[in-house]
């Protein structure tokens, strides 16, 4: 699961960079008679982290660009392939989803809009976590596409605060095995 | 005029007025932070507010969080810029003013007005309310955030009009020429003015753009059939929110430049790096706001990409100038640490370790699995409650000496510790998909929900005894430097 990956290598990272300023405060009151060299060899080390901030840069960003959400950057799908065209349109609070029983190994094609304001349509598995989400704008149609691979319950729920009932803005998507 | 001549302007109504801005900032931060000791009580399940008195609180933490964080920057920056370029106290003044005024209007739409619409009050929710608050409230609301906005207007102007009577260009005063090495870097503009000409550069424009969403909004309220593209509305409300948050950053942490160097006896150092990373971070505040939009797929994808590696670059000037330049400055200084150097020293911390999770969020492929969930107030408390506001704890704690007594540590400790629990809980959750604002939550969300209380209520208990040791101090003496 891509948050678990996140998480973790976030919380490596945040550590690293805490344990870096901890060390150095806990070692900051014995002075250094001569500091000069030191600061010319940090200068010298923030080049090289620097160079490989920049390598991490790139290639994050070549990896990340490359998996894009959005429909007219997804591959073109295998020929022959149906693609379920799903009729989504949210209003404070509920969902309107047609149609909203899907089988394992089904693409859907969500066309998500808004009658009156904005909402955020996020798509969970049955163990309610996040599988995609999308933005419902109001004079907006915007195309998330998803293919379930596993069968059960899985919960559409409003991410984009819409008002008092904004936390019971959710409803159901059912998918069977093939 | 010589910057001695500078520094005597304002004499004691100058004191008064930084005075009175740290008043009034320690005051509402704390009430802000109750406002949010509340809400994760109630996800917590350990109190019971019903959702649209929730979501009221929640409004009302949110706009004043962000306006308090800003007053917070604009305290240290006034306090630092004005030794090096003349400003007028009547508009420091006045600035204060504004925002007292704006936030009575803004806590009267929400605790009496019932206005609930989230402090981004995205475009058309504040016309939507479901009858739970009028137009009337929500026009206050705006109003409210009119008031901040005219007042933040009025003191970048002011800024800007001093620092271009000694600098003579903005790009002078933010050190372009030293950033590409066209003019001795000896020849730079000190941190304080280089850091005080971004922010007003960056929030001038931001403030503008705000106002005149704020007016569609206004309008679309009382003429309903006035419509306005609600795409357009957003782009405009997270590039004003994008940015005015940002400059309060940019804003404190000139504390770290001029407080840190008190303690180490070790100057700041500005060179080609230092003044490159102001003027890309300029270019980068206003350019990367398009990564709060990665889930509007109806947005160009260039500008998503945009958003996307701007975040990422953002960065690199956080990391490897302004929290690089922290460490060398401590590193093996000699530094007797007290709690103001402590509280400026996490400052830079927060700040830095907060690029972590933000870079993650900005990045398409992660926001399509956390975005609104509560990784996103993970990431933005780490570094305005870890960072901004730690530097102005520090500079408030700096300021009054006497204040730096037996009980802060013991503030700085609950501080940081519940500081760090709470966001952990956090970006745990929103990993674990858990929704932002949501007054609700299921039970499986509940273990989250209840470390991040006991994190808050350090937090508060903290922050508590840090505001009022330095109000013990400030009523029986005079602070010693405030007047500098």
């Amino acid at each position: 699961m891509i948050q678990e990956v996140v998480w973790s290598i976030s919380i490596v990272l945040m550590g690293i960079l805490a344990a870096l300023f901890i060390w150095v405060a806990v070692g900051a009151d014995a002075a250094l008679v001569n500091y000069g060299p030191v600061i010319a060899s940090a200068y010298r080390l923030r080049t090289w982290l620097f160079g490989l901030a920049v390598i991490i840069l790139i290639a994050a960003n070549y990896d990340t660009i490359g998996k894009l959400p959005y429909v007219s950057s997804l591959p073109a799908m295998p020929a022959g392939a149906a693609i379920q065209p799903v009729e989504v349109v949210a209003e404070q609070w509920d969902w309107s989803i047609k149609p909203n029983a899907f089988h394992v190994g089904q693409t859907a094609e969500f066309r998500v809009t808004s009658k009156d304001v904005n909402h955020g349509f996020a798509l969970y598995d049955p163990e309610m976590h996040i599988v995609a989400q999308v933005q419902a704008m109001p004079g907006y149609t915007n195309v998330l596409r998803y293919t379930f691979n596993e069968p059960g319950v899985f919960h559409v729920l409003c991410l984009e605060y819409c008002g008092v009932a904004h936390h019971q803005m959710n409803t159901e998507i059912k998918v069977t095995a093939q | 005029m010589t910057i001695q001549a500078v520094q005597t302007r304002g004499g004691i109504s100058a004191r008064a007025a930084v005075l009175a801005y740290v008043v009034v900032c320690g005051l509402v931060l704390l009430l802000m932070m109750v406002f949010g000791l509340l809400m994760r009580l109630t996800q917590a399940q350990w109190i019971d507010i019903q959702p649209d008195l929730f979501y009221v609180i929640m409004t009302m933490h949110g706009a004043g969080m962000v306006g308090i964080a800003g007053l917070c920057g604009a305290t240290v920056m006034w306090y630092f810029v004005r030794r090096h370029v003349p400003v007028t106290t009547g508009i420091f003044v006045a600035n204060l003013v504004f925002f007292l005024i704006g936030a009575l209007l803004i806590l009267g739409s929400g605790f009496i007005g019932g206005f609930g619409a989230a402090w981004t009050f995205l475009f058309p929710l504040p016309a939507h309310s479901g009858d739970l608050w009028s137009a009337n409230a929500a026009a206050a609301y705006m109003f409210g955030l009119l008031f901040i906005g005219v007042g933040f207007l009025l003191l970048h102007l002011d800024i800007a009009r001093g620092i271009l009577s000694v600098y003579g260009g903005l790009g002078a005063a933010l050190g372009v020429k030293q950033a590409f090495g066209l003019a001795p870097e000896s020849e730079g503009p000190p941190p304080a003015v280089a850091a005080s000409t971004m922010a007003l550069i960056v929030n001038i424009l931001g403030i503008l753009l705000g106002a005149a969403v704020l007016v569609i909004t206004l309008v679309n309220l009382y003429v309903p059939s006035f419509a306005f593209n609600a795409l357009a509305a957003k782009n405009m409300i997270f590039f004003f929110g994008h940015v005015f948050i940002n400059a309060t950053i940019y804003m404190a942490v000139i504390a770290v430049y001029e407080i840190l160097p008190v303690y180490t006896h070790r100057a700041w150092k500005t060179n080609q790096a230092f003044y490159l990373a102001w003027v890309l971070s300029t270019v980068f505040v206003l350019i990367v706001y398009p990564h709060h939009l990665l889930m509007d797929f109806a947005m160009p994808t260039w500008a998503l990409v945009l958003g996307q590696v701007v975040s990422w670059l953002s960065g690199l000037p956080v990391l490897l100038v302004t929290a690089f330049g922290a460490l060398t400055n401590v590193y093996r200084s000699g530094i007797k640490w007290n709690t103001a150097a402590g509280l400026v020293f996490v400052g830079a911390a927060g700040w830095a370790i907060g690029v972590i999770p933000a870079i993650a969020d900005g990045t398409i492929e992660v926001n399509s699995f956390m975005h609104n969930t509560q990784w996103v107030p993970g990431h933005f408390h780490t570094y305005l409650l870890l960072g901004t506001i730690a530097m102005f704890l520090g500079f408030l704690t700096h300021i009054t000496p006497r204040s730096n007594n037996a009980w802060a540590p013991t503030g700085f400790w609950l501080y940081v510790v519940g500081g760090s629990i709470f966001v952990l809980a956090f970006l745990t959750a929103g990993a674990a998909s858990v929704p932002r604002r949501y007054a609700v939550h299921l039970p499986s969300w509940l273990p989250y929900d209840r470390v991040g209380s006991i994190g808050a209520a350090l937090v508060v208990v903290g922050v508590l005894i840090l505001v009022v040791r330095f109000l013990v101090s400030v009523t029986s003496a005079a602070p010693e430097e405030a007047g500098a």
